[in-house]
């Protein structure tokens, strides 16, 4: 810290703990000076981040002390609730809080116990394992991890899932030489893992690696490609698949291996295109090319299984899987794909021919004495490319760049987020179905998996996820019960929402039909460092503490915030580094109160036993009441040994428990669980669905339960109308967070130098064309009649049919709203994965002030 | 100080790392980033530059100040405003050809008239109506330590050391990779090279 002031530095420490700014876990120092947060750095021994820390850790303080941080119970005293409205909020006591919601919960809990609902995005570590244990422990399903989650992993987590097991990726930058970013912005400190990618993105294009960059808006990781390619929003798959197709029809560059033995590609394919299955074991055929007959795909190894062709079964012929998607790709052509994207067809073409080059099909390399092969080709996508009505497709669509490249859980390719482990204090490894496919296992296995598709029936949660066999949560259909619940035939209605540390008001769709959809509960408690939007619509207000204000136990979840490829296991903690601000308390240890009270604390013990697989002498007693840091102190004794207690984490920040070994850095040849290129499951999943939702007369779209990858237009895509040519959508900034970082001190003076944080992207020439100019007042109108305002900025770093807005501000901050656009609709919902689209046609209009 | 125009992402963790070390009052920003366009759709992108005091050999403030209150110290030639005998007269702020010279004219804080605890912390070793400046976190420097901006990137974009050293790093970058001045034409060269 600078120069000592006046003030006598009684106390000037330095407290290692970990960020929560974005859900990243960076490893931080923490500098209390008397009791005063006044610094924060990286701690440079963490392997989350080696010292670093983006604007937004550095910027931690500012939120922390807040002067408008809601820092006392509140109970809304105005019945009537609007996000125009004011609460006419009443101070109350914790005491008062608590007996309200204990009575509220009480009655539920006898009554009906689904009729509690729990939504935060507080969803890792020890905040996210004890409330999740505590919902289920209270008797409601009605529990969803992602507060909003409209558009984040929706057509990211299934697919990762299905190709390696775990929930996470992310591209092998040390050894990849060519990378393509599919409507994500990995080494631009956004996504996943920003600190360690941003330095190994940034070593990696400065020692070769091409960087190409798809994407309609090219300011932020755009500027640092090699090559942007601006695309149409919504299309990204059709690029993925025309390149598919020049791989595997033109250019014959796909890794026949790989394919052979890790996907189900070689598996024989009846007529109604379910696999072929052996009479005796149902276990899906291939052709044996040495014997010349159908054999089990899991025969032994002296077999020759044919990757393509088409085999004499039972007087038909048969294809392979493979056979079928090779044949199913040729519908996009470069051509086609060039007037679905508006990318040049020669551009097309050079881009996948450059990626099969580089992912040198064959090539090999030698690490910690395993022989691996070597692809030093990968493409990574996030939700540019799957926040759209067909999500799940376009995410396969991608992600199969991958694997036909046989660029999958190998050196410099694409990498699952630690599918398998088998060092302490945990261990998993992926299983085989029966039919031979990936399963996760273990702690890979924490969030709901795609496959196997599970039962589907009429629906008992209320977002519907019992009608989505594969979708990793159900979000938007939970707004779509809240609004429609005649359509769906719940046999109960909500009659209370907690909701923490989510903003859904504000990151969902247009925020009134949000506060519709929210109000129509009839009681809603809040936690909330600040009077978000969401929390104008409580009946009661909590304080929630700030993360510098509390204790989590190991929130680096292995499956998502741990590094893949190379590296070590490290688990880390996160500790208060002053004591809650005002009334504060962290809202978690609140539910554990109210627990208590109502008589099953021992119950959620005893399923967090389970869920931790804690040991005697550490497991969690029926009969105690512990605190929780006491809670914490077991789980890391129990786990780590009885030296490594909390207290020695809070010494030390994390642990590294140990150095990966070869097989977990990069596991796919050392397993024999299939990717799936051909999802032959989703034609049952998709007949179950329709079983169901026909007997209940639920109108429910199942198309996209299809065996074979395609891209289908958005909504948007065929909907311009004179006037409503221009489509808009969202982008990240590099130094904000949802929408909670908004008012953030240090971090809103950063929007304000940023010409692109507040305003409205135009393209130049389009803009030109409209008579528009940087500086002046538009409004943009969506073809479904929201609007927002905002001052046009002029670039030649957006596609000339798109407009841009940063971020997630409006309403409260400056700047504009991107999700006031957007309507929430049914038809907008992709119903395999619940991703609502977020691709809008636009009328842009000067405004004459 | 070498500062890698590939590298930067344009995050800002600097500009924050900056205000958050030195506690440089609401809208002040010693080490701010600035965008620029280059090139015309779809050959074009934003150029981010990361700025901060250039530390001049030459430096035109120490020149233009009428009460000497700017000094070049000779171990390691950081320029340094000293509050004391700054009269505010802004002579420096017209004369440095970088915009690295901030005037702080009166006490506001990030949210409002009423600072925040850190901020009370901060603010109480600034002079209102004087000039500040970045001093290449010389109190970090004499720890042994490096500036605030070079710890926090996450690109590793900035790299701080001896320019007289022809081996040290920063030395070895400008000659491998043609390390050019900001506005070179102002005379004052600056320690302070950019690799594009």
């Amino acid at each position: 810290m600078a120069a000592p002031s006046k003030n006598q530095e009684e106390e000037n420490v330095w407290i290692k703990s970990t960020c929560d700014m974005c859900w990243n876990t960076c490893g931080i120092r923490v500098n209390r000076v008397n009791g005063v947060v006044v610094k924060i750095e990286g701690d440079p021994a963490c392997p989350q981040n080696w010292g670093k820390t983006c604007a937004k850790g550095n910027a931690g303080h500012a939120s922390l002390y807040d002067p408008h941080r809601v820092l006392h119970p509140m109970r809304r005293t105005n019945p009537i609730k609007g996000l125009d409205v004011d609460p006419q909020w009443e101070v109350i006591s914790w005491d008062e809080a608590l007996r309200i919601m204990e009575e509220k919960l009480r009655k539920i809990r006898e009554e009906d116990r689904r009729k509690l609902v729990l939504a935060s995005f507080d969803n890792r570590g020890q905040s996210g394992v004890f409330h999740a244990a505590w919902a289920a422990a209270f008797g409601t399903p009605n529990q969803r991890g992602g507060g909003s989650n409209y558009f984040c992993g929706n057509g990211f987590h299934p697919v990762t899932y299905l190709t390696h097991g775990t929930w996470f990726g992310e591209p092998d930058i040390p050894y990849c030489k060519y990378l393509i970013l599919f409507g994500t912005q990995n080494g631009s400190v956004v996504n996943h893992r920003p600190m360690d990618l941003a330095a190994k993105m940034a070593d990696a294009r400065l020692s070769g690696m091409k960087l190409v960059v798809v994407d309609p808006v090219g300011v932020y990781a755009g500027s640092k490609a090699h090559e942007w390619i601006p695309i149409r929003p919504g299309t990204d798959a059709a690029l993925a698949l025309s390149m598919i197709n020049v791989l595997l029809n033109e250019e014959g560059i796909y890794d026949r291996e790989f394919l052979c033995r890790f996907t189900n590609g070689p598996y024989l394919i009846r007529r109604d295109g379910r696999y072929m299955r052996d009479p005796e074991s149902g276990k899906p055929l291939v052709w044996d090319r040495s014997t010349g007959r159908a054999v089990p795909f899991d025969s032994p190894e002296d077999v020759q299984i044919a990757l393509e062709g088409k085999f004499p079964v039972n007087g038909e012929d048969i294809p392979t899987a493979f056979t079928l998607l090779k044949e199913h790709v040729k519908q996009y052509t470069p051509e086609r794909a060039s007037s679905i994207t508006t990318i040049p067809t020669e551009t097309i073409r050079r881009l996948a021919h450059e990626f099969g080059a580089a992912a040198q099909i064959g090539s090999t390399i030698t690490i910690g004495g395993h022989k691996l092969p070597l692809r030093p080709a990968a493409a990574s996508w996030y939700r540019g490319a799957i926040a759209h009505k067909h999500a799940l497709l376009n995410g396969l669509a991608i992600q199969f760049l991958n694997v036909i490249v046989g660029a999958i859980d190998v050196p410099g390719g694409y990498l699952g987020i630690n599918p398998f482990s088998e060092t302490p204090p945990r261990q998993w490894s992926p299983a085989a179905s029966a039919d031979g496919l990936i399963i996760p296992q273990g702690y890979a296995r924490r969030r709901k998996p795609p496959y196997p598709a599970t039962r589907v029936r009429p629906p008992e949660r209320f977002d519907l996820l019992d009608l989505c066999p594969v979708a990793p949560y159900g979000t938007t259909f939970f707004t779509e019960s809240l609004l429609h619940p005649e359509k769906f035939k719940l046999p109960y209605f909500p009659e209370m929402l907690i909701l923490s540390r989510c903003n859904p008001v504000m990151t969902s769709a247009n925020p009134d039909v949000m506060a519709d959809s929210l109000t129509r509960i009839p009681f809603i408690v809040v936690f909330t460092c600040n009077m978000s939007e969401t929390a104008l619509l409580a009946d009661i207000v909590l304080p929630d503490a700030h993360y510098l204000e509390r204790l989590d136990a190991f929130p680096n979840e292995p499956t998502e915030f741990m590094g893949a490829g190379e590296g070590d296991w490290y688990w880390m903690v996160r500790q208060p580094v002053v004591p809650p601000r005002g009334q504060a308390r962290p809202w978690v240890q609140v539910l554990f109160d109210l627990a208590d009270r109502l008589g099953f604390l021992g119950d959620v013990y005893t399923l967090l036993n389970a869920t931790l697989d804690l040991k005697e002498p550490f497991a969690y007693k029926r009969s105690e009441k512990y605190t929780w840091e006491e809670l914490a102190n077991l789980w890391a004794k129990s786990w780590f040994g009885p030296e490594r207690g909390i207290d020695w984490f809070k010494q030390n920040g994390f642990i590294i428990s140990g150095r990966k070994t070869v097989k977990e850095a990069y596991p796919r040849v050392f397993l024999t669980p299939r990717i799936p290129i051909y999802i032959e499951y989703f034609l049952d999943a998709g007949e179950e669905v329709r079983k169901v939702t026909r007997n209940l007369g639920i109108q429910w779209n199942t198309d996209d339960y299809q065996a074979l990858v395609d891209w289908k237009p958005c909504p948007a895509y065929n909907a311009s109308r004179p006037g409503y040519d221009l489509f808009v959508v969202n982008f990240k900034l590099p130094y904000h967070s949802l929408s909670w970082t908004n008012d953030n001190g240090l971090l809103a003076q950063l929007s304000e130098r940023d010409p692109y944080a507040y305003s409205v992207l135009i393209n130049a020439d389009t803009g030109q064309g409209k008579g528009i100019r940087t500086g002046d007042w538009v409004r943009l109108e969506s073809d479904a009649g929201y609007k927002v305002e905002g001052q046009a900025f002029l670039s030649e770093c957006i596609h000339p049919e798109v407009i841009g807005i940063a971020g997630c501000f409006g309403r409260k901050s400056k700047g504009v709203h991107f999700n006031s656009l957007l309507p929430q609709s049914l038809e907008r919902i992709d119903t395999l994965s619940a991703a609502l689209d977020s691709c809008v046609r636009v009328k842009v209009s000067r405004l004459h002030t | 100080m070498v500062i890698d125009l590939v590298r930067c992402v344009g995050c800002d963790a600097c500009t924050v790392a900056c205000q958050t070390e030195n506690g440089t009052p609401q809208g002040i920003h010693y080490a701010p980033v600035f965008r620029r366009e280059i090139g015309k759709y779809p050959q074009a992108k934003v150029v981010f530059v990361p700025t901060l005091c250039m530390h001049c050999e030459n430096p035109a403030c120490l020149k233009a100040c009428p009460t000497s209150a700017i000094s070049k110290r000779k171990k390691d030639g950081i320029v340094l405003v000293d509050q004391d005998k700054c009269c505010g007269t802004k002579a420096c702020m017209a004369a440095c050809p970088y915009g690295a010279l901030h005037f702080y004219d009166h006490q506001s804080g990030m949210y409002g008239d009423t600072l925040t605890p850190p901020e009370e912390y901060w603010l109480q070793k600034f002079q209102v109506g004087t000039a500040q400046k970045c001093t290449f976190c010389a109190h970090r420097v004499d720890r042994g330590e490096k500036p605030a901006c070079v710890v926090t990137c996450p690109t590793n974009c900035r790299i701080f050391g001896d320019l007289d050293d022809p081996q040290s790093e920063v030395s070895t970058l400008i000659r491998e990779r043609s390390g050019t001045q900001a506005r070179p034409e102002a005379g004052t060269n600056p320690s302070v090279y950019y690799l594009r």
